[in-house]
């Protein structure tokens, strides 16, 4: 910890950075933190407790639009960075990636090569209790499992916290305010719910970290991100993981399976 | 508010026999928005067109929904009336009664219900039309033809001769292909040299053709009627303006020993080449795999006895860019050698060869002077066996299709040889004889039962050598699988045609798309044959599929014709239903978000980045721009946009999705 502190404030002294994106201590789990100064950086903290996904802040124009940022980047966020440049919303001249290890300890990337090289080599942490929940929802009958999701997605009022909370919803106009024409149901309905987690997954398919910040930052419990953890596995087992290969569902290859095609 | 005029044609009876097309005008003049609706037994005719053409006028319609036949058939005709009658053309609308409607269903009142509900939804569609333009597109008229064989030098010289500019590519010393490896060429025996060499000369002196040899495409962009293409011109290492072409340094070259590609291994060249005495142009390159000076840093023999000091040793590669406003992609074929086939023993016994090698042995430049000798001794052959579909119509070997030519030339082998070596035995082993051409069948008759040539219908299992000679060992199935035993002097094996190495990269770097085989892919078998998916790049010869001479040329100059076409106007006119990135109001407000996923998504680099400026010049945001030149409206990219930030003029989502809710809100 005491190196995270002390790195940033050397980046900081050296005026590397403009704005540092971390966190602090909150009243019961870490929360997210924005440094300014070498004086703020000693409240930063990173532990096993720290939730989110922090790279959903890399997007937004009004809190860093044009500085030079600073991260802490847990795998997930590694991971949705590197998507991010893939789809060109990051210059790598105006960021610093500190990588975080579960040890705690600090890897510190220079330039984007270097983070793909270290995604390609790392572990993703287990997701083992969402693999149950999968495997008890696919040991569901189709009727079954579809009741299942009409009961979850009956309680969401769509307040939109699953795409805040999302580093790959960055779209300044997003699908579900397209009014002409309207794709979707804008208003609160089981069925309007479920065609805009559909929406929202497919349109994570391929680049989705996995890292589950939107079922987390769901304030009623709806366990939305099993869908887009489901959309990750079946991707990667007919296209490879993402981060090898680049936007996958946008990119043609010759030996694409073709499987689908009957 | 709409004026929509509905027009609905009987064709004749073809649609009027099974729905009731008075109801279905009927219905549609009860929608919202319709204004008129008439129905007619021949629309498209002359009195058809001014019926649309009046109800335009008087009752100054916005559009127009004419329920006819297929769009591909008529939709520019009742464009250019809606034109005339001072609509724009884009606010005219086709919906098919006839290919999805009547022709596939029995006369009932569903069928009735089917077109009403098919003009409904077209009426709806229509009504969010909004007029478009025309996109014009400057053409650069000079031609890129890539690959000098007879493919390439037809097709550049029909270009040249149409008066436009032609840059023609060869990767080789010399251009001529495989056109100028050939003997005698059937179903004429004309010589294929004595035809070939003044084409060659022909395009070496035309004054609109460039020819680069030893040259290779090195990239590609642009679209039709503006294309960039970097052309590497690889180092010769001696320079064609001061070479004259004497011969001296050939002549002393001290490497002998390296096996000619011209004569297919069964000769042998020099470091420093020409790759046969006719070559155009007939000067010289150095190879430098072979060359002891680029191998060991000495020799230079060439450089000392070079009269005009022509030697360059170790210039680099140059690159020339070219902008040409369209390509024709001419790059040949190859043969498989068949190494695969370790049951026929070719490459372990000397005397089992290609039938191109065969070729070499016949042909007067050759390394026998046209005498048949086989390589192994030079001894003249006293019976040889000659396989067809050696590797063709073999799915177990992966080439599933017939290579075409081989039927015709094996005929043309047997035939030369029975004419060259007097008393001399020929047998053909085959599985059909595929003679569909003109004169084709004639002359394989001809092999047969003038010339003597032995058919034997039935496959050649095992080739093996014992007591100098070659064992062919095969079944004869018109005589019940009776098996046949061959003491063969020579094998000559009708090895597939594959496709040229090199073709997939090339394929890719053009973005042309191609077949399991690698051959180039036309955009329609038929009513395409020498286009291809991508605009402005044609195809001829045998890159498409193995191809005789006769359709070579032809389609050689189907693609020149198509060129010319092309190079006809000054301005290219395209239909403009192609992909806008929106634009609400002003630039920056613009909903795309730049993660240009599109861009990976267009199969025809359609899109571009456009920087997005402030009134001070600095970039506000990069956000995605379509190229309407290259742009086909293929909708990819609209169904990858996650803001919807992409449509498709005239088929934008707004109005696709007011025709299925019109399909699904049936009253």
């Amino acid at each position: 910890m005491a190196e995270l502190n002390s790195k940033v404030k050397e980046l900081f002294e050296k005026d590397l950075i403009d704005i540092f994106i971390g966190y602090e201590e909150g009243t019961r789990n870490p929360r997210p933190y924005f440094a300014y100064s070498a004086q703020d950086a000693d409240n930063l903290v990173f532990n096993d407790k720290c939730q989110g996904n922090l790279a959903v802040y890399l997007t937004r124009k009004d809190l860093v639009g044009g500085k030079r940022v600073g991260i802490s980047a847990s795998y997930f966020a590694l991971k949705s960075i590197s998507q991010l440049f893939d789809e060109n919303q990051l210059k790598e001249d105006l960021l610093i990636v500190l990588g975080m290890k579960e040890d705690g300890s600090i890897l510190e990337f220079k330039g984007l090569d270097e983070i793909r090289t270290y995604l390609s080599e790392a572990k993703a942490p287990s997701k083992q209790k969402d693999d149950e929940l999968l495997k008890e929802l696919s040991e569901m009958s189709q009727a079954e499992r579809w009741q299942f999701w009409s009961d979850e997605l009956s309680k969401c009022f769509k307040c939109y916290a699953c795409r805040a909370a999302c580093p790959m919803c960055y779209c300044t106009k997003c699908i579900i305010e397209v009014n002409r024409p309207q794709w979707i149901q804008p208003w609160i309905s089981t069925q309007g719910n479920m065609e805009w987690q559909i929406n929202r997954v497919m349109h994570m398919a391929g680049r989705c970290s996995d890292c589950g910040s939107c079922g987390a930052a769901c304030p009623i419990g709806i366990p939305i991100h099993l869908l887009t953890h489901m959309m990750t596995k079946t991707v990667a087992a007919n296209f490879g993981e993402s981060n090898e290969q680049g936007n996958v569902l946008s990119t043609f290859k010759p030996d694409d399976k073709e499987n689908f095609i009957l | 508010m709409s004026k929509i005029g509905v027009f609905v044609c009987h064709c004749g009876e073809n649609i009027s026999a099974t729905v009731d097309c008075k109801k279905v005008a009927e219905e549609a003049a009860k929608l919202t928005g319709v204004e008129v609706s008439l129905d007619y037994k021949y629309m498209c005719s002359d009195p058809g067109q001014t019926i649309i053409k009046e109800a335009i006028k008087e009752k100054g319609l916005t559009g127009v929904v004419v329920a006819a036949c297929s769009p591909r058939m008529h939709e520019p005709t009742f464009r250019k009336a809606c034109a005339e009658a001072g609509l724009n053309p884009f606010m005219c609308e086709m919906t098919n009664l006839r290919e999805h409607c009547s022709w596939v269903h029995e006369k009932n009142d569903q069928t009735t219900e089917k077109a009403i509900d098919l003009v409904r939804m077209l009426v709806e569609k229509t009504k969010l039309n909004k007029p478009l333009n025309e996109i014009k597109v400057p053409v650069s008229k000079k031609a890129l033809v890539i690959g000098g064989g007879i493919a390439g030098i037809q097709a550049s010289l029909d270009i040249a001769n149409a008066g436009h500019q032609v840059i023609l590519v060869e990767k080789e010393a010399s251009i001529g292909g495989h056109m100028s490896q050939l003997s005698e060429t059937f179903p004429t025996l004309d010589c294929s040299q004595c035809i070939l060499t003044p084409r060659m000369v022909e395009v070496a002196q035309h004054p609109n053709i460039t020819l680069y040899n030893y040259a290779e495409l090195e990239s590609l962009d642009g679209f039709i009627g503006n294309f960039k293409a970097t052309i590497r011109l690889k180092a010769k290492s001696v320079d064609p303006k001061a070479c004259t072409g004497c011969g001296a340094c050939y002549n002393k070259c001290p490497k002998k020993k390296i096996p000619s590609e011209f004569n297919e291994g069964l000769g042998m060249r020099t470091a420093i080449y020409t790759p046969f005495p006719q070559a155009v142009p007939n000067k010289p390159v150095i190879d430098k795999e072979n060359c002891n000076y680029y191998k060991n840093g000495k020799c230079k023999i060439c450089e000392k006895v070079c009269p005009t000091g022509a030697i360059e040793f170790d210039k680099p590669d140059e690159f020339v860019t070219e902008n040409v406003g369209a390509i024709v992609l001419a790059t040949g074929f190859n043969v498989l050698k068949p190494d695969f086939f370790p049951e026929y023993g070719y490459g372990q016994f000397k005397d089992v060869i290609t039938g191109l090698q065969f070729e070499r042995l016949a042909s007067a430049s050759g390394p026998t002077l046209g005498e048949i000798r086989r390589p192994s001794d030079g001894k003249v052959p006293q019976k040889v066996v000659f396989i067809a579909c050696a590797g063709s119509r073999d799915p177990a070997k992966g080439i599933p299709y017939c290579s075409k030519i081989c039927c015709m030339y094996t005929a043309k082998h047997a035939m030369l040889y029975q004419h060259k070596v007097h008393g001399g035995e020929s047998t053909v082993f085959y599985m059909d004889i595929r003679a569909g051409g003109k004169n084709y069948e004639e002359f394989v008759r001809r092999a047969i039962e003038e010339d003597g040539a032995n058919y034997v219908r039935g496959r050649v299992a095992r080739i093996y050598e014992k007591d100098g000679k070659l064992i062919v060992k095969g079944v004869d199935t018109l005589l019940g699988a009776k098996p046949v035993e061959i003491e063969a002097d020579m094998v000559v094996l009708a090895s597939a045609g594959v496709a040229n190495c090199g073709a997939e990269e090339l394929a890719q770097k053009m973005h042309v798309s191609y077949d399991p085989y690698k051959f180039f892919a036309e955009a329609h078998p038929k009513l395409k044959p020498v286009e291809t998916n991508t605009a402005g790049i044609y195809l001829c010869g045998a890159c498409q599929a193995p191809k005789d001479i006769p359709d070579t040329v032809a389609t050689a100059s189907g693609a020149a014709a198509k060129v010319i076409g092309l190079f006809s106007k000054d301005e290219l006119t395209r239909e403009p239903l192609v992909a806008v990135v929106n634009r609400i109001a002003s630039h920056d407000v613009s909903t795309c978000v730049g993660c240009f996923m599109c861009q990976t998504a267009c199969p025809y680099q359609a899109i571009e980045r456009e920087e997005v400026k402030n009134r001070a010049g600095e970039v506000i945001k990069t956000v995605a721009r379509v190229n309407p030149g290259l742009c086909q409206g293929c909708g990819t990219c609209v169904s990858f946009c996650r803001s919807k930030s992409i449509d498709i003029q005239g088929f934008s989502n707004e109005q696709m999705y007011a025709e299925v809710l019109a399909v699904l809100n049936t009253p």
